[in-house]
């Protein structure tokens, strides 16, 4: 049975797309889901840094396309878990090396040996969008509580809907409860009134991500840790359970976040 | 190839063309044009073809690449006789093309309307010759330009010009009206630089001794 390839998008940069799509590829595999990670961010790779497998490229995406090596030997399994590898892309090459129809047909190839494909889509909405959105099945949107990535990723969903992508789920990193309880940050609230997409996760601001992440291990791994938790509960509603969403903020934010919930639903109907 | 009217682009496929030398004619003119299309919609005119599903799915497709939508397929095929349905200019448009000019034309309010459902984003434009409503937000970043009433069934964040074409009696409503920008005619408003506290319920605003004037909407 084919798998379901998932692109990792936001439009605007850094707010946490390759940390994301690492973690839940992370998380997947641990859970014994045959998963493969797809940087499409051609000319500016990273996810391979980050999940700490530099060092083992020999071969990338652009050589796969241009038939230069067979797909298996361009993917790098993972140093720490089972059933999961990286596509990585080439670093020398510019976003234009691709095409999204020769994207469209990689995903297809790759979903027929994977549970899950992630696409680590670059910023913006050019070339290098159109390509990691090309083969996707479903989407999944990273933004942070900011004006300005919330309008990005607001674009994004537009042009999403336009590739009949028409029900992406929503993740909202680097939230700061305290920021929040003061009102110098964007509520959840305020976020999914604009968007009105799913919200399938709520990654809290943490430190810990920052050194997981020089170390080039997910911090998934660690699941005492806030964000390693939140990124597990995305895991598993990924794979259809119902996680209550963590207690974030002291003022009960749970049930606030059930009744938005269950609002987004309607609008959607 | 590609006809732009009043009322939007139109894709024209000469009969005398194969429809695979169609597509790659046309992919190659949407190349050329970079992303002035992206978020439009065309109407296709196939002239006295019958176009078959795969065919039209493969237009479709060819367009979607581009981020555009083939709004309406019209493949009536023409001259048998009077074509009622679709009417060329009935059909709504949402374009990418350049804001309407004032032509300092009166427009009357029973002018066409255009009734979307769905919500704008960011990017996303409607211009339209007529009266618009949105059932849906229109999200800040996107725009709403016509030469009638706009109406939005949600909350107005992006940019609404009503009356554009000089209709100064023109108006815009909106459940929740939090407009970046706001114009009637030729008159331009903007939201306060400072928050402030909105009503909450709908609100209606229109053209009053030479300015822009938000009320809240009373039917009577």
């Amino acid at each position: 049975m084919a798998g379901k390839v998932l692109v990792v998008t936001s439009g605007k940069g850094g707010v946490g797309k390759t940390t994301t799509t690492a973690n839940l590829g992370t998380g997947l595999a641990l859970l014994g889901r045959r998963v493969c990670l797809v940087d499409a961010d051609i000319g500016l790779r990273n996810l391979d840094v980050v999940m700490g497998l530099e060092n083992r490229i020999v071969y990338d995406l652009v050589d796969v396309i241009e038939g230069q090596c067979k797909l298996r030997n361009a993917l790098i399994k993972d140093k720490r878990v089972e059933n999961l590898f990286l596509l990585p892309a080439a670093q020398t090459r510019e976003k234009d090396a691709v095409t999204p129809a020769q994207m469209k047909e990689l995903c297809d190839t790759l979903k027929q040996e994977f549970d899950y494909v992630l696409v680590d889509s670059p910023a913006g909405i050019e070339h290098g969008f159109r390509n990691a959105i090309a083969g996707a099945d479903d989407a999944l949107i990273v933004t942070t509580p900011e004006v300005s990535a919330v309008r990005d990723a607001d674009r994004i969903i537009g042009m999403l809907e336009a590739h009949e992508i028409r029900s992406p789920k929503l993740i909202v990193n680097r939230i700061r409860p305290d920021m929040v309880k003061r009102g110098d940050m964007m509520d959840i609230d305020d976020v999914i009134e604009i968007l009105a997409i799913q919200l399938i996760g709520v990654v809290p601001d943490d430190q810990e991500v920052i050194v997981a992440t020089n170390k080039g291990e997910p911090v998934i791994f660690d699941r005492r840790t806030r964000s390693g938790q939140a990124y597990y509960n995305i895991v598993r509603r990924l794979e259809g359970e119902d996680v209550p969403f963590m207690q974030i903020g002291p003022d009960g934010f749970v049930e606030r976040l059930r009744r938005l919930l269950s609002r987004d639903v309607r609008r959607r109907a | 190839m590609l006809k732009g009217s009043r009322e939007g682009v139109a894709i024209v496929i000469d009969e005398a063309v194969s429809i695979e030398t169609a597509i790659a004619e046309l992919r190659a003119k949407l190349q050329e044009s970079g992303e002035f299309f992206r978020g439009a919609a065309f109407r296709l005119d196939a002239g006295r073809r019958r176009l078959t599903e795969e065919e039209r799915e493969a237009l479709s497709q060819a367009v979607r690449e581009f981020g555009i939508e083939l709004h309406v397929v019209d493949d009536t095929p023409r001259g048998g006789g009077p074509v009622a349905f679709p009417r060329r200019e009935r059909l709504p448009q949402v374009t990418a093309g350049r804001a309407a000019r004032g032509r300092g034309e009166e427009m009357a309010s029973e002018e066409r309307t255009l009734y979307l459902r769905r919500t704008l984003r960011s990017g996303q434009r409607v211009d339209f010759d007529g009266n618009v409503v949105i059932m849906g937000d229109v999200n800040a970043g996107a725009q709403i330009t016509c030469t009638g009433d706009i109406i939005v069934l949600g909350t107005l964040r992006g940019l609404a010009h009503a009356g554009a074409a000089g209709n100064e009696e023109a108006i815009v409503m909106a459940f929740r009206l939090e407009p970046t920008q706001l114009r009637i005619a030729h008159y331009i408003s903007r939201a306060p630089d400072e928050a402030e506290p909105r009503p909450v319920g709908p609100e209606i605003a229109r053209v009053k001794n030479d300015m822009i004037l938000i009320e809240a909407y009373d039917p009577r």
